[in-house]
Parts: C-alpha cells; structure tokens; sequence
C-alpha cells in the first residue's frame, strides 16, 4: 500500500514526536515517487533539530526548501518567511509544512488562516506513545486540542511514528500501530500512514498494517553519528 | 520500567521530581527552556511548584529561600541566566543549603549564541561568584547519564550541604534518546533540623536555625570557610568518577574530553582503531572534584606520548589537565565554540598530526 497523499500538508504534534523527520522522509518519498514537492521549515519554536538541517540533501534531490533567511538561520526569533504564504497560495501537487511542537509551535499557522482557511489542507498529527504525554490516548486527544485550538485548524489525520531511534524493534513498530489504531477509533480520524525505520522493514510483517508504511531514512543525526554513516 | 524517548531537558525535569524535589524554580532561556515546559506540566502531578521568576538573578534568591528552608529545590538555565545567579550561589554556598543548579551551556561570552558550548568550564569549576566556595560539578554524557546524575546531585547537594551543578552543553539539552529512570530516591535530607530554618513547631530541637553568608566576626568568617574547605577535600577523596574508554591499549595519545564532546572522540577513537591507531579516552564526570590521579596515570602510561585537551571551548579544561600531568607530557589543545561541534573526522585530522 503506497502513501498517494497531495495537496497541502502540515505536520504537527507534541514535541520531539518526530515532525521534522516524518516531513523531510515524507517529501523524499514522495519526490521519488516522481511528484513536484515543496517543504517549509514553520518550526519558530525550537532551534534546534531542524528541516534547515536537511536542507542540501533536500534540494540535491530537487525538493524546493522554504527557510527565513540564512542570516536568521541560528535565531531563536520567530521569523516566518514570506515565501510560506507564497507556497500556499501557489502550491505544487505536494506542498509540507514542518510545524513547531506542541500548541505554541503551531501558533503560527494562524497568522497564514487567511491563505489556508481558502485551500483544503491535511493537518497531520504525529504521534510517538513512548513519548512523554502521548503514551495514552487522553494524552494525545488532550494535545490535539490544544493544537487546533492554537492553530485554528482541525486535525484530519493522524500517523503513528512509534520510535526509541536507534533502539527501536519490530514490537515498537506493532505497540504503535495497535495504539495508533485506538487513536483513530476515539478520534474517528483517519490514519494516514505509520512510519518505520528502513532498516526494519525487511522484518515487518507489512500486509497486516491497514495504512501505508513511510519508511525513515534519518536525516538529522547526531554529530558523532555522522562519521560512522558516511 | 520500560523506555521511552526523551529530550534531556525534559528527563532533567522528570529525574528532579522522581528525587523527590517538590520545588523548581526558573526563568525561559534557549537552549533549556523545555525544562520549564515539562515541569509546569509535571509539578502539580506531584503537589510540587514551579514558579517563574521575573529574572534569573530573583531565581537565584527564590532557590536560597527554598534550600534555607531544608526544602529540596532546583533551578535550570543557560550560560548568560546563571552568570545572573552567580551572586546567591556565593551565598547559598557560604550558607551552606543543599540546591541543584542546571547550565544547559550556549555559547559565549555575552548573549553569545544558543547552540551548544562548553565555555562555562571556568564559571563552573573556578567560582562564578565570589569568595572562597567551589561547586561539585557533574558533566553528563548524554540523557540516560542527565538522568542519573541529575538524581544523584540532590543526594550529593545533601550530604555536602551546598550546592551541586549540572553542566551540559546545549546538545545535552536538546537531542533526544531511550532513558530508563531508576527507582525514585525516597530519603529526606536526614539532618536539616540541625540547620534549616524549617519552622520551630516542625522539628524536636528547640534550637534556633539561622540561615546566613555574613559572617563580621574574623575568626567565625574564618571558621566558616575552614568547614567549606573541609567539605572541598571531601570530595576530592570521596566524589571523584571518570571513565576510561580504550585506555585498555598501548595508545600513543590520550585524549581528555568530557560531555558530548566526549562522544565525538569515541566514534574517533573507534574509526582510527579499524586503521590500526590506538587513541585513549579520559572522560572526567566530575569536573570538580578534577580527576587528577586518574589524568596523570592515563597520561604517563609508557605508551603515551602526547596528551589533548579537546573541548567546545577556546581552552578551558586544558589548564587543568596540564596541572595534573605535571610536565611529564606535552599537553595539547583543539576546540571550537562557535556552536558548530567538531566531526569526528576533523578530531581524527587533529590526532593524526600529533602522531
């Protein structure tokens, strides 16, 4: 089953559930899919771990990155870059945008209401249960209303992206799936796919999953990671 | 308990309220904040407060009045926030009150940048405030070693009676990975009737507790700063951990380093290994008390021809290791500190010249 997701997305949920991630694998996977996508970094919460991270390797592939400017690039300062509204209103078949945490981090999609409330858009939320605050369902529902509440845009999908990085096994992938499954039968809301490490995928039994599988190539690795991939 | 995925900044939240501390008290900064934002979730669980301060120099004083109380109390910030606290650790030290301070570093000096540093090497270790008071600084590694040291630290604070630093750089902070927390410290600090000023209907004696840093009388001033030193020796004999890492081998050059830094240097280490070089790893955990024996052993091995200091820092550690190896070995430094971390690459390009 293959994500055939378009159109506009945005990537939301609680901190460090693994947005940024799931929007930079979700537009490299979709981009060799053989579609036009276009990702904007809208994370003017946390400096830290961010899309502008992925930045070269993205447009190496061809994949249009919107940032604020490069002088910017190391500000805590919350500068949404013009080009965003831009990329709303002309969008390409996919257009993502990486949303900050929490309800603070999606504060920002409020000011763009104008240009998004004109546009159908999928509002995704990510969720990771081994996470703090989303490891029961009431948490996750608690975080989906403060983040339409902030945003004031309604959630219309959700994703599982059950992860201990480096240490996640096959029974993380399932726990999440099953927990994710319960989500979406007391949310009603879609599940639009799960995520998994390349890695694992040889070991998943893949045609028991109801939804598409996005596969997770990490991209914003730790520094003393790095020397061992290359 | 099973693992979950945790930002450091967050298990130091989560490790202060399963040691039990009721108190944190705190004032925004990057690259620490989301201490803050855990704990403001998490502190009315437990019955505890968190409370923002209108300044990191009115955090400071609120963690005096807590820890003088016998209270346990904790606070977080980042480089620029704790220079502001600098004053009231001088004085809960000279007051002798147990409290849990955490440097979530960014870099320096002045507002500097909010990326990771580790230029508060000389504040932490060296003073910050003034008088004759040190800190017990712990330096972690990474999240699962924030946690544990971040529990251990109110026990340490305890048993010393002053106060305890955390010293991570902004990664520490920031990155994210599997913590498993170990049981949750039940003790209450055993002896705070003897000092604290906890109210006279709460405790047995009927002795007056007063918390106080003035001291007019020489030989009380005097007194009060043998005691300190005393508790400094202490922890010399009783506090000191590092860890070894390759250390085991006949290496031509030991590398001191500490933090995530520290973990830079290991993919080094393991990367010159597959090449048929040896490097050696000293990684002090405590940064006071220094591992001095343990620098000198590691540096003098016959093996050993040549020592660096690699730090995100313009070259503060390196004074200390020079101290501890006494002339014995050529002492060498490399470090960066504009946020940037060093690759492991660039520490191998480093080693290699010195081979």
């Amino acid at each position: 089953m293959n994500i055939d997701i378009k159109g506009i997305v945005i990537i939301c949920g609680n901190y460090g559930s693994g947005k940024t991630e799931t929007a930079i694998n979700l537009a490299t996977t979709r981009k060799t899919d053989g579609i036009d996508v276009k990702i904007a970094d809208l994370d003017l919460v946390n400096p830290y771990f961010r899309t502008r991270e992925a930045k070269d390797s993205l447009e190496k592939m061809g994949i249009e990155v919107i940032l604020p400017d490069k002088k910017y690039m190391h500000a805590d300062l919350p500068i949404l870059a013009p080009a965003v509204a831009g990329m709303i209103i002309q969008p390409s078949e996919l257009t993502i945008l990486d949303a900050g945490g929490d309800d603070v981090g999606v504060t920002v999609l409020a000011a763009l209401e104008d240009h998004l409330s004109k546009k159908q858009v999928h509002m995704l939320q990510v969720i990771n249960p081994f996470r703090p605050f989303t490891e029961d369902v009431k948490g996750c529902i608690e975080i989906k209303e403060e983040i339409e509440h902030s945003s004031k845009i309604k959630i219309t999908g959700i994703i599982s992206n059950a992860n201990l990085i480096d240490e996640t096994t096959p029974e993380h992938i399932y726990k999440g799936y099953n927990f994710i499954k319960d989500v979406s039968k007391a949310t009603g809301l879609k599940i639009e796919f799960i995520t998994a490490p390349s890695h694992l995928i040889p070991e998943l039994k893949i045609d028991q999953f109801t939804c598409p599988v996005l596969e997770i190539n990490r991209k914003l690795n730790l520094p003393w990671k790095k020397g061992l991939n290359t | 308990m099973a693992k979950v995925l945790m930002k450091g900044n967050e298990a130091i939240g989560e490790a202060a309220i399963r040691a039990g501390c009721k108190n944190y008290f705190a004032y925004p900064i990057t690259p620490q904040s989301e201490v803050a934002e855990y704990l403001v979730k998490r502190m009315p669980e437990v019955g505890g407060v968190f409370l923002q301060g209108e300044s990191e120099v009115a955090v400071g004083y609120m963690i005096f009045g807590a820890a003088g109380c016998g209270e346990r109390v904790m606070t977080t910030s980042s480089s620029p926030g704790i220079s502001l606290m600098s004053e009231a650790l001088s004085y809960i030290a000279a007051a002798q009150c147990p409290a849990v301070f955490v440097n979530i570093v960014r870099g320096g000096p002045g507002l500097g940048g909010i990326l990771p540093s580790q230029g508060d090497y000389f504040q932490a270790t060296k003073g910050g405030g003034h008088g004759d008071y040190r800190l017990l600084v712990l330096a972690p590694d990474g999240v699962q070693e924030a946690v544990e040291m971040t529990m251990n630290a109110f026990t340490l604070a305890e048993k010393y009676r002053g106060p305890v630093m955390i010293m991570g750089d902004g990664l520490i902070g920031q990155m994210m990975e599997p913590v498993e927390f170990p049981d949750d410290l039940k003790t209450d600090p055993s002896n705070k009737d003897d000092w604290a000023s906890n109210g006279m209907d709460t405790r047995n004696s009927k002795k007056r507790n007063l918390v106080r840093s003035l001291f007019l009388d020489p030989k009380e001033l005097n007194d009060n700063n043998l005691a300190l030193k005393a508790k400094y020796e202490q922890m010399k004999k009783e506090e000191v951990l590092f860890e070894g890492y390759n250390t085991d081998t006949d290496y031509n050059v030991l590398i001191v380093s500490y933090g995530t830094m520290s973990r830079v240097c290991k993919t080094s280490i393991d990367m010159m290994k597959e090449e048929g070089i040896e490097v050696g790893l000293l990684r002090p955990k405590t940064l006071f008390p220094f591992p001095e024996e343990a620098v000198f052993t590691a540096a003098t091995k016959e093996s050993c021809k040549s020592v660096i200091s690699i730090e995100m820092s313009m070259g503060q550690m390196v004074e200390d290791v020079e101290r501890c190896v006494k002339g014995q070995r050529e002492i060498n430094f490399y470090g960066e500190c504009g946020g940037d971390i060093p690759t492991p690459e660039k520490i191998i390009e480093i080693i290699k010249g010195l081979l």
